[in-house]
């Protein structure tokens, strides 16, 4: 079956918004294709005229690091992420939950910027992205701007960027400071050809002495038509001891505010609800963990 | 010139394999031919409706497309394998009457011809029906309910299949019971998922025979099925298997083989079709899902008295092989034990879901899924090891069966039983105690492992009365000495790896070295019927054929004929079916028996199931080919993971919610065991081709069973259902207070 007629390999991003404006909304960006072909050939999105590639533009494909901040390109692969070392120590959650997207094959193209423009209710690497408080650089109507991540999603599949004429181009966010930590898990198979029943990603701030947590945040997914943080329960943390105890409310606290829903063959409600809780014991702590261990940003 | 183990018993490297690796084997949808046609076919949209009107103008309309096809132009419009109770195409105008209603999804309604693949998949959707919906019923228990709809005119209550087996006096055998247990068993549907999707081509051959190119199990049959839909004889009708990618009983009902026929026919030119992954898994067979309630009793030492069972089987919407899947779920539900009063009744019943049919083990697996954890449960009861228990009651070459008579001779599950205990290293034994080996200590805490046994039998070959049947051919080149062996013999290699053990049997049976035999096969027009690649028959079988054929063909070699050609039908020793009002019957001459024990890891939280190691013990009778022995038991082995702990396919309302690889999951390589062990044991059986019996469906029989029963030794727990899902497994444990916090 034939998906395209004209396939173009970009090599900036002028260039990409120029074919996405000669082409009025008959091309469309394709990363690694590992959302887009499926989907069109299996019949839920039409082939398409023109495809543009933006795999092979230099800005899109790296991995920056500036002093505490992490600046990473959309076209970054799910294994590069996982294979980065400053990532590893700086944003741990992220590196989680990419290094269990697919398989390696579905790794070794797939991109973060794919994963969050396709605005699934549960991408991994978006789920990380939110707990971490990402921007997106993307580039709307022709003007370049940095937005708060949680404002690209709009409803299931449904992303503030029309791929037919904008372009998201990069990430930012802080990278972890002693007494910051983040973990992300999921419930699956190992196997990972699909999308997760349930993921939850946690970062945490902790105070001087590790004692109390200071700040939280928590994206458990999918719990809605799109991501979301579970703010009751980041506020409820701030200023607890890092105790069992407070774990256990913060566990009770989640599974009274999100109200998961039964998919047709992924998971029911119930099983998700209980997920809640067991995701939530793990990565909880796990963030807790390394916060205690992070050491200095150096200037390298 | 004896060459007793010289051609036999080696790991030969099994035929075509370098070709399959490197992608230059050829298989149906690889096939192209000049000015061919391509087809794509319109499936029902609904599960029970009467087609009123069928409007193809649009669709013949369409730019390319040169023909649209519907019930008025298929001759005999009726296929089955067993009873032709299925339309080939569903609407008005048909030569059979009641062909105008859809009974489910996987009918198929209208075929579009085109020039091009792309034309013909945008004029399907073109073509206008308008149905008239009929009351759908998925549930078989509300099938056999009088105010049911009934699917099929002359079906009574839906009940396509019913057996019976009333052998012993069952109320004496309840008053000798000490300890009774009891269980309701829950198996789902299985798709078949081959690497291969369904595909073909058609086009009349220079003899100008219908010829259909397809991957299938059984080239004569799928000729017969051809034949008979296009009221053609035979000999018009040739049916040739490139290679095969995967069969496991999915490829032995029609998909692509009577329409592409017919449209090449009509048309005059070649026909090709591939069908996508939602088309496979929408249009072809499932396996049986089957409900049993089963009751067994045994004496305070360990003896089974009595056993009652009531097997449900769902066979969708047409007959398929029901009746005797069913019926192979019928003999087994007591299992390889001797009880002396039993009782059990087997219904296999029509529904709007898609179809059920073969799928390896034949209706085996679901019958030892209840079997055996009856077992595992009146070992826990009794308070007696489950190895030892089984022991105390396995069917040996002197014990009757619930069906009234023996099994054939050579009856090994005792040795199969203790042999694999102590080979894999999970049990031990001292004199007649056994003792399970404690696992290794899971890493965690949420996490616990267990191990566990489960056993089983399977029949050899085509049975209850059929009088199964296999021809071969060999011919010998050469004069003073034998150069060249040709053996025909039309046995698909599906992807076992048949034709090498074919070859490697002609060369025994000739005396020559494998190198000098060729295999031909696969072609209706040189070979005679060889039956199908079903039932763990081919090698057993076609090896009795080969070796009558052989002995026919240097008999004439002795008298100097050049080439030697001998021609053998095998016959296999007679079997019944069972008697309607007791079941009594001798249903199989020959038999494969395995057992297996497995080291499971579960996640008590989250429902996680990880199979750590399964050894799986086989008597085999002889080894033709020991590689291809293992590669059967590991292929095996991870089906049934799939089945047992993965594969859930999700229908409501008789649709298929997940048609989808990405959603209906299936084993990768990361979820299959990390060790699986063959355990190859060779008791000859008498009537076996060097004493060889059947394999293949033995791995896949007692894994579901034997993973309950290492879930129970890991958490105390009995799962009477798969797929075990995550969510069931966490829903049955939180029921016990198992992974609260
Ligand atoms: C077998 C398999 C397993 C998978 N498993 C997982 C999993 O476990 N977890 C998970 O989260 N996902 C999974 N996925 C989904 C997918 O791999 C990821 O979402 C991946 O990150 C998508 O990235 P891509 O580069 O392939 O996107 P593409 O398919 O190239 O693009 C996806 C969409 O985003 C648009 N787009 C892409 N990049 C940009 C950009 N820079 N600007 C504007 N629009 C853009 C495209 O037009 C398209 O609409 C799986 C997919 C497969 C095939």
């Amino acid at each position: 079956m034939q998906l395209w007629n004209r396939y173009f390999l970009a090599s900036s991003v002028d260039e990409t918004l120029e074919l996405l404006l000669q082409y009025d909304g008959q091309a469309r960006i394709i990363a690694g294709g590992t959302d887009l072909l499926i989907e069109m050939r299996e019949g839920h999105r039409p082939p398409q005229p023109v495809l543009v590639d933006i795999t092979a533009i230099p800005a899109l494909t790296t991995i920056e690091q500036d002093n505490d901040q992490i600046i990473l390109g959309a076209c970054v692969t799910h294994a590069r992420i996982t294979h980065s070392t400053a990532l590893q120590k700086r944003a741990t959650c992220l590196v989680e939950s990419c290094g269990v997207v697919g398989g390696p094959q579905v790794r070794n193209v797939g991109t973060i910027g794919g994963n969050v423009a396709h605005a699934l209710p549960a991408g991994d690497g978006t789920t990380s992205l939110v707990a971490l408080d990402a921007e997106a650089e993307v580039v709307i109507d022709g003007e370049r701007h940095w937005r708060p991540i949680l404002e690209l999603f709009q409803g299931p599949g449904v992303s503030l960027l029309d791929s037919t004429r904008d372009l998201l181009v990069r990430f930012r966010f802080q990278a972890h400071q002693p007494h910051e930590g983040s973990a992300f898990d999921r419930i699956m198979r190992p196997q990972g050809v699909a999308l997760p029943i349930l993921g939850c990603a946690v970062w945490v701030r902790l105070n001087a002495d590790n004692s109390h947590y200071e700040a939280a945040r928590i994206c458990i997914a999918p719990v809605g038509p799109t991501p979301r943080r579970i703010t009751a329960v980041e506020n409820m943390l701030a200023g607890c001891p890092a105790t069992e105890d407070t774990l256990e409310a913060a566990v009770a606290l989640a599974q009274e505010v999100i109200k998961p829903r039964t998919s047709k063959y992924r998971a029911t409600a119930p099983y998700r609800s209980e997920m809640v809780a067991v995701l939530l014991r793990r990565a909880l702590p796990a963030a807790v963990e390394r916060a205690k261990t992070t050491m200095p940003v150096t200037s390298q | 010139m004896t060459s007793q183990d010289v051609n036999i018993g080696r790991n030969i490297r099994r035929m075509g394999a370098v070709e399959k690796v490197t992608g230059e084997a050829l298989y149906p949808g690889d096939i192209d031919l000049k000015n061919q046609l391509w087809m794509k076919i319109r499936f029902s949209d609904r599960a029970h409706a009467r087609i009123t009107a069928i409007d193809t103008r649009q669709a013949e309309a369409h730019p390319g497309v040169v023909a649209v096809f519907t019930a008025a132009d298929v001759p005999v419009n009726e296929y089955g394998l067993l009873i032709p109770d299925q339309p080939v195409l569903c609407g008005p105008g048909s030569s059979k009457p009641g062909a105008d209603i859809v009974r489910c999804i996987s009918d198929q309604v209208a075929v579009v011809v085109a020039e091009t693949e792309q034309a013909a998949a945008a004029a399907v959707y073109l073509i206008d029906i308008t149905y008239e919906d009929l009351p759908v019923v998925t549930d078989v228990f509300a099938a056999m309910a009088d105010s049911a709809p009934q699917l099929h005119a002359e079906v009574e209550n839906n009940i396509q299949t019913h057996y019976r087996i009333r052998h012993g006096d069952i109320e004496q055998g309840w008053a000798q019971a000490d300890v009774i247990v009891e269980g309701e068993y829950i198996t789902g549907h299985q798709e078949h998922a081959y690497l291969q999707p369904e595909a073909g081509l058609s086009y009349l051959d220079d003899e100008g025979r219908v010829t259909v190119v397809v991957a299938g199990q059984w080239v004569h049959e799928d000729q017969e099925q051809v034949a008979h839909a296009l009221g053609l004889e035979h000999d018009q009708v040739r049916v040739i298997y490139p290679n095969i990618g995967g069969a496991f009983g999915g490829r032995e009902d029609m998909s692509v083989q009577i329409v592409l026929g017919l449209a090449a026919k009509k048309l005059q030119r070649p026909v090709k079709i591939i069908w996508s992954r939602e088309e496979s898994i929408i249009g072809h067979h499932k396996r049986h899902p089957i409900t049993i309630h089963a009751r067994w009793g045994a004496t305070r030492d360990g003896k089974l008295v009595a056993a009652e069972a009531e097997v449900f089987g769902d066979a969708g919407a047409y007959a398929y092989t029901t009746p005797k899947v069913m019926g192979n779920a019928h003999l087994m539900v007591c299992g390889p034990y001797e009880i002396p009063n039993a009782k059990v009744d087997t219904y296999g019943v029509y529904t709007n879901n898609v179809p059920s049919g073969a799928f390896r083990g034949f209706g085996g697996p679901q019958a030892a899924f209840a079997a055996e954890c009856q077992m595992n449960k009146l070992a826990e009861a009794l308070g007696m090891d489950p190895v030892e228990l089984r022991l105390r009651n396995v069917l040996r070459d002197d014990s009757v069966m619930v069906v009234g008579t023996p099994l054939p001779p050579g009856v090994t599950l005792d040795r199969v039983l203790a042999e694999g205990a102590v080979e894999s290293g999970f049990w031990q034994r001292s004199g007649d105690r056994w003792q399970r080996v404690p696992p290794n200590p899971a890493p965690d805490s949420t996490r616990r492992r267990g191990t566990g046994v489960a056993m089983g039998f399977k029949n050899i070959g085509f049975s209850f009365g059929y009088q199964e049947n296999s021809w071969a051919e060999i011919e010998l080149h050469g004069q003073a000495q034998i150069e060249r062996v040709v053996v025909r013999q039309a046995g698909a290699d599906v992807g076992q790896g048949a034709h090498t053990a074919f070859q490697q049997m002609a060369a025994e049976a000739v005396g020559v070295p494998v190198e000098k035999v060729e295999v031909v096969s696969h072609d209706t027009a040189f070979t005679g019927n060889s039956g199908s690649a079903s039932a763990s028959r081919m090698t057993f079988m076609a090896g009795n054929a080969i070796r009558g054929a052989a002995e026919a063909a240097l008999e004439k070699w002795t008298q100097e004929d050049r080439p030697a050609i001998g021609t053998y039908t095998y016959l296999a020793p007679k079997t019944s079916p069972f008697d309607p009002e007791t079941g009594q019957a001798t249903p199989n001459f020959a038999y494969g028996y395995v057992a297996q024990f497995v080291e499971v890891e579960v996640d008590v939280e989250t429902g996680q199931v990880e199979v750590l190691r399964v050894s799986s013990a086989h008597d085999v009778g002889k080894a033709i080919n020991p590689r291809l022995i293992e590669g059967q038991v590991e292929g095996g082995v991870v089906q049934a993971l799939g089945y047992a702990v993965m594969e859930n396919l999700v229908t409501r309302d008789g649709m298929i919610l997940n048609p989808y690889l990405s959603t209906y999951l299936i084993p990768t390589v990361w979820d299959i065991p990390h060790e699986v062990q063959s355990i190859i044991l060779e008791y000859a059986d008498p009537r076996g081709p060097w004493g060889a019996r059947g394999m293949a469906e033995m791995p896949y029989i007692p894994l579901a069973p034997a993973i309950a029963s290492a879930l129970h030794d890991a958490t105390g727990v009995w799962f009477d259902r798969v797929p075990l899902t995550p969510e069931t497994i966490v829903m049955k444990l939180r029921e016990h207070g198992i992974g609260v916090i």
